[in-house]
């Protein structure tokens, strides 16, 4: 049994995330991968196995070849969690447009 | 190293607004604490401004008290203040971030954008994780108040 991993823990890593964009277009082979990267074949296998656990990877088999295809689908959830915030900022600069509103009808109140 | 380029894009916020209002008002809203208090939210709070010390390398410190009593204290120290152009701040309380505020004087209009670099992109994440939890539970606290309500 594994403990559950999520998204986060998934992209929480820039290797994590350089596999990701490098699959996310294309699906490529685990030999591949780990020849673009400056770590050793274990610390890929790690990465991708994280990967698969968290769903964002998944592997087929293809004669000699294990092919990785990036499921993407779960990673909605972290921009997901970054659209909320980006409205938490929006709705300062909403209440600050009212408030300039509010100081301009006074400003002109005052001066007719 | 606090260049603005392609390899900040995964760890920033950048808001833009238009402003339907002189830059020198934009600008007194954002440089006295009386103002700032009127705004600065989010809704439901209230916000203690202690210090507020408005030129680089000045202190700044906001309190936001939350609808529940809870305080949330902010520290920041001003990095950069051009009348009427640029306010740079460093929020040194959790999390770290840069933030740019940009004016752009349009005559009757200002153009506004709010750029906020965080630490790393992990940090970034983290930050909007944990906001999307506390809301979640806010949430439900609202539901179970209305179901309360409701009852009665």
């Amino acid at each position: 049994m594994k403990a559950r991993r999520d998204v986060f823990q998934a992209i929480a890593d820039p290797t994590r995330r350089a596999i990701i964009n490098m699959i996310a277009s294309q699906p490529h082979n685990v030999n591949t991968i780990a020849e673009k990267f400056d770590v050793t074949r274990q610390a890929i296998s790690l990465h991708l196995q994280i990967l698969i656990d968290c769903g964002l990877v998944a592997v087929k088999q293809q004669g000699r070849d294990r092919i990785c295809e990036a499921k993407l689908q779960q990673l909605s959830e972290v921009s997901g969690w970054i659209d909320q915030y980006r409205q938490h900022w929006e709705s300062k600069l909403d209440a600050m447009e009212q408030y300039i509103e509010q100081l301009k009808k006074e400003k002109y109140g005052k001066q007719e | 190293m606090e260049n603005r380029n392609s390899s900040t894009a995964d760890k920033e916020l950048l808001l833009t607004r238009t402003l339907n209002a002189p830059v020198e008002l934009v600008w007194e809203v954002w440089s006295k604490p009386e103002h700032i208090a009127k705004w600065w939210g989010p809704t439901g709070f209230t916000n203690t401004i202690s210090v507020m010390d408005f030129q680089p390398g000045g202190k700044w410190t906001l309190v936001m008290h939350g609808p529940d009593g809870t305080d949330y204290p902010n520290e920041s120290t001003f990095v950069e203040v051009v009348p009427n152009k640029r306010i740079v701040y460093e929020h040194t309380s959790y999390p770290h971030i840069i933030a740019t505020i940009d004016f752009e004087d349009r005559g009757e209009q200002t153009g506004l954008t709010w750029h906020m670099l965080f630490d790393s992109r992990e940090d970034f994440i983290a930050v909007a994780q944990k906001y999307q939890a506390k809301k979640g539970q806010k949430e439900n606290v609202d539901k179970l108040e209305a179901y309360l309500t409701g009852i009665k």
